[in-house]
């Protein structure tokens, strides 16, 4: 997209609300780009700062489509900003998904609150070439139901059956998603996986959440058969520059803004500190 | 162990006028002197000091190459722009570790735009020192960055633009390589054995060398290869800003932390090995290449008598003090 530290003027063109604390931004650079699914890009509000974001679907029309979640100090400024808003965005860093591995198998992505929105443009990426893969399935949790991001898509995507979608939250007070037409446990994302019946031969796995959920999930997948090669996590760090100078994101002697931020389990085994 | 050899000519009187108007013309001429409070830091120069002597400042080089607030770009009327060409400075009379460290910076630095056109503006001519009783040299570290290098009425050409320097004024054909004439090597870099590094993370002696540690980083601040930075954006009223990169540091606590407040290096046990990985192990590209040069400048600023080495002797015995 572009060299340096110098961003790509981007302004906003839309902006949907999708519950309190999150809302999908669309950006138009000023020049053509591409991000694969897990690459990442930084957007810059100028006089503010800049954060480190991964879309959640893939580039189209131009558009670069983010959930962005109002976190910290930058994000509660760009929550601020309406549409026509100029910002900028430099990028794109890291490996992302390695789309090509997914082909011939049966995809299995599992998003815990956030990381669903990597995961979403993974997901598109793959719907987008249904000869080249089988059944996929999406285990998705979050903390609670109103926290449950893209659930009409979704939902609109389990009833066609193009994925076999299962969802959880870690409480409820009212369960009232079957409305939606789609089961909700209450419980872990791992009470999920248990559920589900996979054929770990023809699976590959990918995973994006929040620490916890790595802890608990990744090992799991192995033991249940996956080869770790085929199991892939994208990890959050602090990111300064996406071009492995300024040491925050570094795990393992890795710097994940470069190699990463997706990595396989074999991969991740090594790295200290990572899950 | 010898230094290593540079192409190498000894200069007559009017070569040397010759070398020092080229050095010297349209830069401004910065060395290595000491200040009314009896520290050595990089002060400007009226002229280039006609007998080298070279001697540690404060800051090494880095000072220069990537200024703390050093803009990234400026926002003017809905537009980016990058920042201004830098000043084109000569920079005399370093010593060798600060040299090993400038060839350090080079290799991160590499793509970066910023630094790249500060060190193309930028000369840098090295000449020996004498040791201080807390560092030591190493010639088997890294070699040795910069452009020339002086010691009596001989010259080195440590980089193509000092050697095209020295042949402007000598004239061709003249250059053979030569040892650089450094100190007797006054120790080495602690070799880290990254298997027993790696197997570590559960050991004590990262909490119990960290224990005094008060995090102010002021080893960070004064290591001539520490390099880790934020970034900051500084609005003014008339409605510009300037994205700056400022110096951080890894004993910061929001070094490793992300927005939502999870904190991936929590503890100063922790932050003081990822400094001590950083530097005798090196990350991503670079594993492997020990960026300490011996300087012995955190040593001189921990204002608790913490020695990353002394960290290293420990690891290498294995556990317990």
């Amino acid at each position: 997209m572009n060299a340096g530290f110098l961003p790509m003027p981007a302004r906003i063109v839309a902006i949907e609300p999708l519950d309190r604390d999150h809302r999908l931004f669309s950006l138009r650079p000023a020049q053509p780009f591409d991000l694969r699914p897990g690459q990442f890009v930084e957007i810059t509000i100028p006089g503010v700062g800049a954060f480190p974001v991964s879309a959640c679907a893939p580039v189209a029309a131009g558009l670069l489509t983010s959930c962005i979640r109002r976190a910290g100090r930058v994000t509660e400024a760009l929550f601020q900003l309406e549409s026509g808003a100029l910002l900028g965005v430099r990028g794109p860093f890291g490996n992302g998904f390695p789309v090509e591995t997914f082909y011939g198998s049966d995809p299995l992505l599992i998003a815990g609150g956030l990381g669903i929105a990597p995961l979403r443009a993974l997901l598109h990426a793959l719907l987008a070439i249904p000869e080249r893969v089988g059944r996929i399935t999406l285990l998705y949790g979050t903390r609670e139901p109103g926290a449950l991001l893209f659930r009409e898509e979704l939902a609109g995507l389990a009833a066609t059956g193009r994925i076999d979608l299962r969802l959880s939250v870690d409480f409820a007070e009212e369960l009232s998603l079957e409305e939606w037409g789609v089961a909700c446990e209450v419980g872990l994302v791992n009470d999920l996986l248990r559920a589900v019946t996979f054929d770990p031969a023809r699976t590959v796995a990918a995973l994006c959440g929040p620490p916890g959920l790595y802890r608990c999930l990744i090992e799991e997948l192995a033991r249940a058969g996956i080869p770790p090669q085929r199991i892939f996590a994208t990890l959050e760090r602090r990111m300064r520059c996406g071009i492995g100078e300024c040491c925050h994101c570094v795990t393992g002697g890795v710097f994940l803004c470069r190699e990463g931020p997706v990595f396989s389990l074999d991969r991740l085994r090594s790295m200290e500190g990572a899950i | 162990m010898p230094w290593p050899a540079f192409p190498s000519i000894a200069l007559q009187p009017d070569e040397v006028g010759r070398l020092f108007s080229a050095l010297a013309s349209g830069r401004l001429m910065f060395g290595p002197r000491p200040g009314s409070d009896g520290s050595c830091r990089l002060q400007p120069l009226p002229e280039i000091p006609a007998h080298p002597g070279a001697a540690q400042p404060f800051l090494s080089l880095k000072k220069f190459l990537v200024p703390d607030g050093d803009p990234l770009w400026a926002w003017t009327s809905e537009r980016y722009a990058g920042p201004p060409p830098p000043p084109r400075l000569t920079v005399v009379d370093l010593p060798l570790c600060d040299l090993q460290a400038l060839a350090w910076l080079d290799l991160v630095f590499a793509e970066d735009p910023p630094y790249r056109a500060r060190r193309e503006a930028l000369l840098v001519v090295g000449a020996p020192c004498q040791p201080a009783a807390d560092c030591f040299c190493d010639p088997a570290g890294l070699l040795p960055g910069g452009d020339l290098f002086r010691a009596g009425t001989r010259w080195w050409a440590l980089s193509p633009v000092g050697e095209a320097l020295l042949v402007r004024a000598a004239g061709p054909g003249n250059l053979a390589g030569e040892p650089l004439p450094g100190p007797e090597p006054g120790g080495a870099v602690p070799t880290v054995d990254p298997a027993r590094f790696a197997g570590s993370a559960g050991d004590p002696l990262w909490d119990e060398a960290a224990a005094r540690c008060l995090a102010c980083g002021a080893c960070s601040a004064v290591c001539p290869t520490c390099m880790c930075y934020e970034v900051v954006d500084d609005p003014r009223l008339d409605g510009t800003v300037t994205r700056r990169r400022v110096w951080d540091n890894c004993f910061f606590p929001e070094h490793a932390r992300v927005a939502g407040g999870h904190d991936f290096r929590p503890g100063r046990g922790r932050r003081l090995r990822f400094r001590f990985e950083h530097k005798y192990l090196g990350f991503g590209p670079w594993r492997g290449l020990s960026s300490c040069v011996g300087c012995g400048r955190c040593r001189r600023a921990c204002p608790v008598g913490i020695s990353l080495e002394e960290v290293a002797g420990r690891l290498a015995r294995g556990a317990g003090p």
